[in-house]
């Protein structure tokens, strides 16, 4: 019984995952194939995999989006954080993500700099 | 005059070895300093602003010696993590995301008070330097947020 429920629960197996946040169901396929493990409208994830051990992680807890980072080959990836372990992974963006969350924490640096900014108009 | 000095050296008493009050051997003087893999910058852990300084302020490396705490020492990987993003905290604290470039494991650190801010607002602005919309932007500015609006 608990084997069977477990089954059905597990995102890793099933085609589709409601989302933890917005309750969105996505499709673990994008569009073009890839495998996708976040919420395109709202690009939270939950922890189901670990990257450091490799294989299943059982905290499951939510994956909350909090940067965006460039790849050498110009891909963009979504850098999530598990708000229950600390855990940090980063995933590659699909091409349906949601831009505007995108390019919000691409842009959030530079919406509360540290120090000003305006010395660098001049180099 | 060969004569004097010979007579000279002999009778002088040799001078005792002056006292070494400079430390260079481990636990003495700037023990805790690190040097960066990257660009061999010799580091004082002391930075204004922060207690775990992690990272070169020069360059922004790493190295990845601490596994889930800062300090703990407990990570036997010791590659060289690079920069790879910059987030932001709610409190408007900058942090700066680093991949190991051996296990490509991630971690974040707080920026410190003397890091190079060329290097931070480069970092900064990367995703937006390099992605399709900086273009669309650069050619029609008005037009390239349209598709946000529908």
């Amino acid at each position: 019984m608990s084997s069977h429920t477990s089954h059905t629960t597990d995102p890793l197996r099933l085609g589709t995952f409601a989302c933890a946040w917005c309750g969105l169901t996505v499709s673990t396929r994008a569009a073009d194939g890839a495998l996708r493990n976040h919420c395109p409208s709202c690009l939270r994830s939950r922890h189901v995999l670990d990257h450091v051990e490799g294989g299943r992680s059982d905290c499951g807890g939510r994956m909350s989006p909090i940067a965006v980072a460039v790849l050498r080959t110009g891909d963009w990836t979504v850098i999530h954080r598990c708000v229950r372990c600390d855990e940090l992974t980063s995933n590659p963006v699909c091409a349906d993500d949601n831009q505007l969350v995108l390019m919000r924490m691409a842009v959030r640096p530079l919406a509360q700099p540290p120090f000003p900014l305006e010395a660098f108009g001049t180099l | 005059m060969a004569r004097n000095n010979h007579s000279g050296r002999g009778q002088r008493r040799r001078r005792p070895q002056r006292h070494k009050d400079v430390l260079h051997a481990q636990g003495g003087h700037r023990a805790h300093d690190f040097r960066c893999t990257s660009c061999r910058l010799d580091v004082s852990p002391d930075a204004p602003g922060t207690a775990h300084r992690n990272h070169c302020p020069n360059c922004l490396a790493s190295l990845h010696v601490d596994r889930r705490i800062p300090g703990d020492r407990d990570a036997d990987c010791r590659g060289r993590m690079e920069a790879l993003g910059m987030s932001v905290r709610d409190d408007g604290e900058w942090l700066i995301i680093h991949q190991c470039a051996s296990c490509g494991e991630l971690s974040a650190n707080r920026i410190a008070g003397d890091d190079n801010p060329l290097a931070l607002v480069r970092l900064a602005l990367r995703p937006l330097a390099l992605s399709p919309l900086a273009f669309r932007l650069a050619e029609n500015p008005s037009a390239a947020f349209h598709e946000f609006d529908s």
